[in-house]
């Protein structure tokens, strides 16, 4: 994803770890807005 | 499968029953060949044709049950682990669940035969809610007609299977080379396969404790924070960076019309 966006312009970079590093270090998360919610479709 | 004769005929129906639990379990096992080869053994007594298909069945019934259960409860992560020799283990899950729902239940009916979509298939059923009788009135059927299909391809064409037995143990040293060089090729393709997807690995990494710094600081401004895993991962109590953006991985091109190249954007998945 960083390698398609720089090769379209973008200053793209990756945070080390992602989001188990960022949650490790104590910094701050929240809860995903209900609207950005997408699941897979179920059989119920 | 000139070592799996014998080797059946002497530990027959636990070792089926071991091979079909291991590869119903994720395992790369030879199943299919396994049954086949029982089935070749049944037909000449030195097993038992109905005790081998039952065997199998309710092996691979069993691995199946335990990932439809472990589906139902861990949701993507267990399939994240399955796909994860795969180049792209997000795309892997993605794929699978389509062609699972686009095809309904009835996949559970053939997808033995198909691989990659064997293993992934119960528990997928099971992270989408499939209903527990609805799954293994589906999966038995699709292990039966398996089962059925190699055990009785086994048992018809024995003669055959022991011929091919006899010509590779004749080729012998042959054989093996082939064999080897074969698998040789494979390996190579796929540590190939690993470096393209690694080389594209290219963009700089920065430590959280760099970002979280830059965050308290005047820089601010100048940065956002998008998160890109795939809709596979977002359950109700999902979390995300406080203050990201969500960048949809699969619809990249409408969604870096919206991004600003003015700031430096910062990716992160789980």
């Amino acid at each position: 994803m960083a390698h398609l966006l720089q090769k379209e312009g973008f200053k793209a970079f990756v945070i080390a770890g992602g989001l188990r590093a960022w949650r490790k270090a104590g910094n701050a998360v929240e809860m995903v807005p209900r609207e950005d919610l997408v699941k897979l479709p179920t059989f119920t | 499968m000139n070592d799996l004769l014998p080797l059946i005929s002497r530990h027959g129906y636990t070792l089926l029953a071991a091979l079909c639990l291991a590869e119903a379990c994720g395992f790369p096992f030879p199943a299919g060949l396994a049954i086949l080869t029982a089935g070749a053994v049944a037909a000449y007594g030195d097993l038992h044709f109905h005790v081998v298909f039952a065997t199998a069945f309710f092996a691979i019934l069993a691995g199946d049950l335990l990932l439809f259960s472990l589906g139902r409860v861990t949701g993507w992560s267990l399939l994240a682990i399955l796909c994860r020799l795969s180049a792209s283990p997000e795309s892997c899950i993605l794929r699978s669940a389509e062609y699972f729902y686009r095809r309904g239940k009835a996949t559970l009916l053939f997808a033995k035969f198909i691989p990659g979509i064997n293993t992934m298939s119960p528990p997928l059923a099971g992270s989408m809610k499939m209903r527990l009788e609805q799954f293994l009135r589906f999966d038995s059927l699709g292990v039966i007609f398996y089962v059925g299909a190699y055990g009785g391809a086994g048992y018809l064409f024995s003669d055959f299977l022991r011929a091919i037995t006899r010509g590779l143990r004749s080729a012998g040293f042959a054989a093996e080379v082939i064999v080897g060089v074969a698998l040789s090729i494979y390996v190579a393709y796929r540590i190939w396969i690993y470096h393209q997807y690694r080389m594209l690995d290219v963009a700089p990494r920065v430590p959280v404790e760099e970002l979280a710094r830059r965050l308290a600081s005047d820089e601010a401004k100048s940065i956002l924070i998008a998160d890109v895993r795939s809709h596979g991962y977002y359950d109700e109590d999902a979390e995300r960076i406080a203050g990201s953006i969500r960048i949809e991985p699969n619809r990249l091109e409408e969604e870096i019309r919206s991004l600003p190249k003015d700031r430096e954007i910062y990716l992160y998945c789980t």
